[in-house]
C-alpha cells in the first residue's frame, strides 16, 4: 500500500444536472507515471478539478499522501503542480513575473521562486519569452508556460491535463521527454490526462481508461493490450490451407491469411514456421498491433477518437 | 510567521494598480482639484453654513470618501472580473490558501488602493485652501474601514456579475447616488426634516460624516455611531466575501 493517490467512490454531479463521475476508484503509486484516458467528456478534467480544489465533490473521498484533500487541503494542495487543460494566462504581467507569483502562491520567497522560474524557462525553451506577456506567444509556448505552473514549487505530484492538446509532433516529443524524465530522473509522480493511444502507450507505467463517468479498465498498457487487445497478423500468400493453423482465427480472402493473435511477438514465429513447413511461401508479412485504441473499442464499442 | 502564499496574493494585487497609476490614482486627483476650484472659487462663497466653517473645507471629507469609496470598490470588483474572464482565478482557486485569504488579498489591494486615494486628495485639496487635520488617526481608521468594506463589496459584485457592465451598474446606480444623497455636498441642518430622516438611513451618510468629525471636528450627527457603522459594514462584508470564496459559490463549480 504506496498509494500517493487514493480516489475512492468519487461522484460528480454538475448543477445543471450532469452526471460527469458515477463513482470511481484510482489508486496512484508513488513514483508512478500515471494516465487518465478517455474520449471528450469523459470526466477527466472533472476528475482533476476535483483533486486540486477547483470542482467541488458530490461524494466520495480523495487521499493524498494519506491526507484527506478537503480537510486538509493546504498540505495535499502544496504537493500537487497542475498544468490546467485550459491556457489561462493573466495577460497583464510578463510570463516570468506570473510564474514567481505562482510559486509564491505555494510557499516560495520571491527570491527563492525566481530562481526556480529562470531555471524552469530554460528547461522548457522559454527563456527568450520570459519578459513577454502571454498574447505575444504562439499556442505551443503558451501551452509549456502551463506546464511551467505545475513545474515552479518543485511539487512530489504533477498533473498535467492534456499537457500536449495542440502542439506540433516536434513540441509533443520534447514534451514527452521532459516528461518522462521528472518521472525517472526526479522520482515525481506523473499524473496525465489525454486522448492520445500513442501518449499514453509511450509514457505511462499504468493507465486508467474512463468513459462515460466510469473507470472501464485500469493497468499497464502492455497488461491491457494483452488481456483485450487483438493483433492482426496479415500474410500475402499464394494458396492456403485452412487446417494449418487450428489455434486461431483466421481468415484467408485476396490471397491474404489474417490471423487474430493476442501476442503478436510469440505467435508470429511460430506461425512462420507452420506455413513454411506446409511448404507455402510468403510474399509479404504484415502486423498490425494491438493498442489501447482496439482495448478501448472492444470494451465500449466505440471509438475513442472522431478520426 | 508571514504566510508567503498570502503576501504573494497581496503583492500582486498592490503591484497591478500600482502600475496603473494613471487609471487608478490620477483620476481622483484631477477630480478633487476641479471640484476644488468650482466650489472654491466659482460657487463656494455664496453656500453659507451655519458652523462658520468654508463651504469649500466642508466638502473635502465627503469628496475624499466619495472616491476612496469608487476606487477601493473598482480594485477589487475588476480584478476578480479579469481573473475570470481570464480563467486564471482558477490558479488562486487551487492554491493552498483558505478562502479567507484569498478574500482577504483582493481587500487589502482595495484598502491601500482606497486610503493612497484618500490621503492623495486631501493632500490636494491642501494646495487649495488650507484646514488642519483634527483626529488623524481616526481619519485614517475611517480610510482604511471604508476601503475595506467596499473592497469587500466589491469582491462580492465581482464574483457574482457575469459582465463588465453590471459591475460598472453598481458605481452608477447605487454608490454614486448614495454618496451624493449621503451628504457629500451638504450638512443635515441644510435638508427639510422629511430629507433629513431619510438621509440617516443611509449607511454612506454615517461613513462621510464619520471622516468629516476626524477631519474638520465637525460633528453632525454620533462619531460612535459612525464609527460602529463603519465597522460593521467591513466585517459583514469581508465575512460575506471569505465565505464565497471558500464555498467557491458562483466560482468553483
Ligand atoms: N462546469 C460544468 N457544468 C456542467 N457540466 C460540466 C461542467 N464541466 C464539465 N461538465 C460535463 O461533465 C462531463 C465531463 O467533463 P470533463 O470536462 O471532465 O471531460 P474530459 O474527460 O476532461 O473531456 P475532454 O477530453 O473534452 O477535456 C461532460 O459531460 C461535461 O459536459
Ligand atoms: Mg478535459
Amino acid at each position: 500500500m504506496n498509494s500517493i493517490i487514493e480516489i475512492n467512490n468519487l461522484k460528480k454531479i454538475y448543477s445543471n444536472g450532469n452526471h460527469a463521475l458515477n463513482g470511481i476508484n484510482i489508486n496512484i503509486e508513488k513514483g508512478k507515471f500515471f494516465g487518465l484516458l478517455g474520449p471528450n467528456g469523459a470526466g477527466k478534467t472533472t476528475t482533476i478539478g476535483i483533486l486540486t480544489g477547483l470542482v467541488n465533490l458530490t461524494s466520495g473521498k480523495i487521499k493524498v499522501n494519506g491526507l484527506d484533500i478537503i480537510k486538509d487541503y493546504k498540505k495535499t494542495r502544496k504537493m500537487i503542480g497542475l498544468s490546467p487543460q485550459e491556457i489561462n494566462l493573466d495577460v497583464f504581467f510578463t510570463i516570468r513575473e506570473l510564474l514567481i507569483f505562482q510559486g509564491g502562491y505555494y510557499g516560495l520567497s520571491i527570491k527563492e521562486s525566481k530562481k526556480r522560474v529562470d531555471k524552469i524557462l530554460f528547461d522548457l525553451g522559454l527563456e527568450e519569452k520570459a519578459y513577454s506577456k502571454a498574447r505575444e506567444l504562439s499556442g505551443g509556448m503558451k501551452r509549456r508556460v502551463q506546464i511551467a505552473k505545475a513545474l515552479i514549487h518543485d511539487p512530489e505530484i504533477i498533473i498535467l491535463d492534456e499537457p500536449t492538446a495542440g502542439v506540433d509532433i516536434e513540441l509533443r516529443h520534447l514534451l514527452w521527454d521532459s516528461l518522462r524524465e521528472m518521472n525517472e530522473k526526479h522520482d515525481k509522480t506523473l499524473l496525465l490526462t489525454t486522448h492520445y493511444i500513442e501518449e499514453a502507450e509511450n509514457l505511462c507505467d499504468e493507465v486508467a481508461i474512463i468513459d462515460d463517468g466510469k473507470i472501464i479498465a485500469q493497468g499497464s498498457p502492455k497488461d491491457l493490450i494483452a488481456n483485450d487487445g487483438e493483433s492482426l497478423i496479415n500474410i500475402t500468400v499464394d494458396n492456403w490451407d485452412s487446417s494449418l493453423l487450428p489455434n486461431f482465427t483466421s481468415n484467408f480472402q485476396d490471397n491474404i491469411v489474417t490471423i487474430k493473435s493476442k501476442n503478436s511477438d510469440k505467435d508470429t514465429p511460430y506461425i512462420i514456421n507452420k506455413i513454411t513447413d506446409a511448404n507455402i511461401s510468403i510474399n509479404k508479412l504484415d502486423i498490425r498491433k494491438a493498442n489501447l485504441e482496439d482495448v478501448f473499442i472492444k470494451l465500449t464499442g466505440k471509438k475513442l477518437t472522431d478520426d | 510567521m508571514i504566510n508567503k502564499s498570502f503576501y504573494t496574493l497581496v503583492y500582486r494585487e498592490v503591484w497591478r494598480f500600482l502600475v496603473l497609476y494613471k487609471q487608478t490614482i490620477m483620476p481622483g486627483i484631477i477630480t478633487a482639484a476641479l471640484y476644488m476650484v468650482i466650489f472654491g472659487e466659482a460657487l463656494g462663497s455664496r453656500i453659507k453654513l451655519e458652523n462658520n466653517i468654508d463651504y469649500i473645507i466642508f466638502i473635502i471629507p465627503g469628496l475624499t470618501m466619495m472616491s476612496v469609496i469608487g476606487q477601493s470598490f473598482a480594485n477589487s470588483s475588476s480584478s476578480i472580473m479579469q481573473a475570470k474572464y481570464l480563467k486564471f482565478i482558477d490558479d488562486y482557486l487551487i492554491a493552498p490558501v483558505s478562502g479567507f485569504e484569498l478574500s482577504m488579498s483582493f481587500i487589502i489591494g482595495a484598502i491601500l488602493r482606497g486610503v493612497i486615494n484618500g490621503i492623495l486628495i486631501i493632500l490636494t485639496c491642501a494646495l487649495f485652501t488650507s484646514f488642519t487635520i483634527e483626529h488623524y488617526f481616526l481619519s485614517l481608521f475611517f480610510l482604511i474601514v471604508v476601503s475595506c468594506a467596499f473592497g469587500a463589496i466589491g469582491v462580492i459584485v465581482g464574483i457574482v456579475s457575469k459582465t463588465w457592465d453590471s459591475v460598472g451598474v453598481w458605481g452608477t446606480f447605487v454608490f454614486m447616488p448614495l454618496s451624493m444623497l449621503g451628504g457629500v455636498f451638504w450638512s443635515i441642518d441644510m435638508l427639510p426634516e422629511s430629507w433629513a430622516y431619510i438621509a440617516l438611513m443611509n449607511p454612506l451618510y454615517w461613513m462621510i460624516n464619520g471622516l468629516r468629525y476626524s477631519m474638520l471636528g465637525i460633528s453632525e450627527i454620533s462619531i460612535t455611531f459612525s464609527i460602529i457603522i463603519s465597522l460593521l459594514f467591513a466585517i459583514i462584508f469581508t465575512i460575506l466575501a471569505s465565505i464565497m470564496f471558500s464555498k467557491g459559490y458562483k466560482i468553483k463549480s
